[in-house]
């Protein structure tokens, strides 16, 4: 039945789903929103504002909107949820010390009213770097188990490109089938 | 139902429709949106609220939406500091966007955003452009350099820009080497601090006046107004900068040829008068000076106002030139009067013949102000010229023939003049005055009048029934009249004590007693004491020998007019005062001075 469907919106879908990542400072959100749309490893500064690209994936465009991490950009991330389709929740692996706030900013997302209705990914970045936290440990730490979200959280690392192209299309495949 | 239905409507308002344009997918419903908002910002209305809305339009390739988006953010980010940081990212990518308009475009706009939370994170971009390969945008941040300094003069010279823009007085392009020069001048003017890393110096004014020929009108502007500050080091380098710069003083613009007036109006104070060189320099100054009369109105008046400083200057640049500073008909009041002033300063015995005639016309004119000044100014060329004197007089006793009320009086006052310039000639004309003496209403023709009847008392017969019929109204009449009659009263007895005697008592009393004004009081106690002690020591004082009065009275003293002439084409020389005294937060400022005179061998220490 999802098949059919994404095969009609393929056709005749004119419609982008819009897309947050969001994170913490340097967890690697800009890495992922340029991987995804051009397929390379740009270099980046820390965004001061915001990105945002198309991105093609499969059949489906995404209107992907990377938001600065800064704790002083943080506050304006409301200003970009309403109409949002998913949130990629971006976490750096390596930062055990700022788990804790992570979760914070995470929770506090997810009350959005505006975002109710949204898919949520974790993406348990910089997976290349050794001793980085497991997908598991990453869940711990963030009590995703507490989340009434529709939700999945996949292991990425986006200097090498792993595990993107899995959770986009889990992405994808969620969304079309929501509708 | 109470009455707070009023306050509640089921319409949700414009601000929410835009918005939720602002955030439809369909690009073209989001440009239109966009502009709705910016007609609605150009007609005033507040549309800051939708300040994140908009700037999520800012990143798209379309150039269109981007400009306007960039223009909302130049209106609004200074009311939004906070949510200005959400533009940053963008100015930071489109700054090393592939087409130079945008980066351009980009830069541009970040130095008119005065936000100071967000200017740090702008340096590394504009440090980029400033070094870009395309001339159109490190010209475009050249400007940017200076609107930076404004905001955070500090940060400017920690980040080395001052140095970078030093710099691109050297850049290939003469569009940029303009732009770099404004932005140096713009900067200098508010701090002196930065004097020296920006100071001149040989090199590179040499590199502005090869880029000189080759830019737009005002970037000509910018460099002609930059080497005028520079000071040249001896009389050979100011004449060569002269030479360069002369072609300059052909071009179509009004402005270029003002600002290489100025250059050569202070190099040539370094050159040798009496050289051959600035002899041929001064003939070629008066054509374009005359040519900017030819322009409209407004540009007339402010050439005018320049030349009246030139000419005091230099008189002999337009000495030949009196006919194009005659008054035409139609021309505004505001140039006919400067017109008036710079004609009585070119006056010479070589022209006065035709002058006077001109004079004579425009006193018979309609507007009461130029003709007041016209008669004025016949005095004023008795005065300068002598032997016109008589031509002068004569045509102002036509003019008292008129029985116009204020050709009258005017005439009277500057006839007070003539006499104190020329005693003892034309007393004849006195008895024609005294026909007049009821007309006179004016403070000031009155007491020229009442001292013309003391100064000559002892030929008109009947001063002390004239001086007496004034006293009547001595308390409302205005204190200069009062001084005067008291003098003149005075004097009369000093003539003729034997029977003046009643007046002289009757005057003093009403000044020492009925006066309030303290003037008044006191040179009349001065008056008794003397009257009362020693009349011969009285009369000595009072009847003393006067000294002459001066050709020119309303010349600029000679330091202002120095330093005017530094400011030839800006509003200081329009204004005729020092910038310091209109423009606010200039104190401080740099006094600009010309340059000290110099001889070949002898070299100057530069300030």
């Amino acid at each position: 039945m999802g098949g059919i469907w994404s095969y009609f919106s393929g056709l005749f879908g004119t419609k982008e789903r819009r897309i947050l990542i969001l994170g913490l400072d340097g967890a690697g959100k800009t890495t992922i929103l340029y991987r995804l749309q051009v397929g390379e490893v740009v270099t980046t500064i820390p965004t001061i504002g915001f990105n945002v690209e198309t991105v093609q994936f499969k059949n489906l465009k995404f209107q992907v909107w990377d938001l600065g991490g800064q704790t002083s950009i943080r506050p304006y991330w409301r200003c970009y949820y309403s109409n949002t389709d998913a949130i990629i929740y971006v976490v750096d692996s390596m930062d055990r010390e700022r788990m804790g706030i992570s979760k914070q900013e995470l929770f506090s997302m997810l009350e959005e009213d505006e975002l109710r209705k949204a898919v949520l990914v974790i993406f348990a970045n910089k997976q290349d770097i050794e001793g980085a936290m497991t997908p598991s440990e990453v869940a711990n730490a963030l009590g995703l188990t507490a989340i009434k979200h529709k939700y999945q959280i996949f292991k990425t690392s986006a200097i090498k490109g792993e595990g993107l192209n899995e959770a986009m299309e889990w992405t994808a495949n969620t969304l079309t089938q929501q509708k | 139902m109470t009455d707070s239905k009023y306050f509640t409507t089921t319409k949700k308002g414009e601000i929410f429709e835009l918005k939720s344009e602002l955030q439809s997918e369909k690009r073209e419903k989001k440009k239109e949106a966009v502009k709705k908002v910016i007609a609605s910002m150009t007609v005033g209305k507040d549309v800051s609220a939708l300040f994140p809305d908009v700037v999520n339009c800012i990143q798209t390739d379309n150039l269109e939406l981007k400009k306007l988006v960039y223009l909302y953010l130049m209106n609004y980010a200074k009311s939004q500091p906070d949510m200005a940081i959400l533009a940053v990212n963008t100015f930071v990518k489109d700054c090393e966007d592939s087409n130079p308009l945008i980066r351009a475009l980009a830069v541009r706009t970040m130095g008119c955003i005065r936000v100071d939370k967000i200017i740090d994170y702008l340096c590394q971009p504009l440090r980029n452009c400033l070094k870009d390969e395309d001339p159109y945008v490190r010209k475009t941040a050249a400007v940017c350099v200076a609107k930076l300094y404004d905001i955070n003069a500090q940060l400017v010279e920690d980040q080395g820009f001052l140095d970078l823009l030093r710099d691109m007085l050297s850049d290939s392009n003469p569009m940029v080497v303009a732009n770099a020069v404004a932005a140096i001048s713009e900067i200098l003017e508010s701090s002196p601090t930065a004097q020296q890393v920006l100071e001149m110096n040989a090199s590179t004014i040499n590199k502005l006046l090869t880029a000189l020929n080759e830019c737009t009108e005002w970037g000509q502007v910018f460099i002609l107004d930059a080497i005028s500050n520079y000071t040249p080091k001896d009389d050979k380098e100011a004449q060569s900068i002269c030479e360069r710069v002369t072609p300059r003083l052909a071009h179509a613009n009004a402005a270029v040829v003002l600002s290489a007036v100025k250059v050569i109006m202070k190099f040539m104070e370094m050159l040798d008068a009496t050289s051959e060189y600035v002899l041929t320099l001064v003939k070629k100054l008066a054509p374009p000076l005359v040519t900017l009369l030819s322009a409209e109105a407004e540009i007339q008046y402010v050439a005018l106002r320049n030349i009246n400083l030139i000419v005091q200057k230099r008189s002999d640049i337009l000495k030949n030139e009196m006919k194009v500073f005659f008054v035409k008909y139609n021309d505004p009041i505001y140039v006919k009067l400067e017109k008036l002033d710079i004609m009585i300063r070119l006056t010479s015995q070589a022209n006065i013949a035709q002058v006077l005639a001109e004079l004579k016309e425009y006193a018979t004119e309609v507007d009461v102000d130029f003709v007041r000044k016209s008669v004025r100014a016949i005095g004023r060329c008795a005065i300068k010229v002598e032997p016109a004197a008589e031509k002068c007089v004569s045509t102002l006793l036509d003019l008292i023939q008129t029985k116009v009320n204020y050709v009258v009086q005017e005439a009277i006052v500057v006839i007070k003049d003539i006499f104190r310039k020329y005693p003892n000639k034309y007393e004849s004309i006195i008895a024609t005055l005294c026909e007049n003496l009821d007309t006179l209403d004016e403070p000031e023709a009155r007491a020229s009048m009442i001292w013309i009847i003391g100064e000559y008392a002892e030929r008109i017969d009947n001063a002390d029934e004239l001086l007496e019929s004034f006293l009547e109204g001595f308390q409302d009449e205005n204190s200069q009249v009062q001084l005067q009659l008291l003098t003149a009263i005075v004097k009369l007895f000093l003539k003729r004590p034997t029977d003046t005697q009643e007046l002289v008592q009757q005057v003093l009393s009403l000044a020492t007693q009925d006066s309030d004004n303290p003037d008044l009081r006191d040179r009349g106690y001065i008056y008794w004491r003397l009257l009362s002690t020693d009349p011969a020591a009285a009369k000595e004082v009072v009847l003393a020998e006067k000294p002459l009065i001066s050709e020119e009275t309303d010349l600029i003293e000679p330091t202002l007019l120095d330093e005017l002439i530094c400011h030839i084409s800006s509003l200081a020389s329009v204004y005729h005062k020092p910038p310091n005294s209109f423009v606010e937060g200039r104190q401080g400022g740099l006094r600009r001075v010309l340059p000290p005179k110099s001889s070949s061998y002898r070299k100057h220490t530069r300030r």
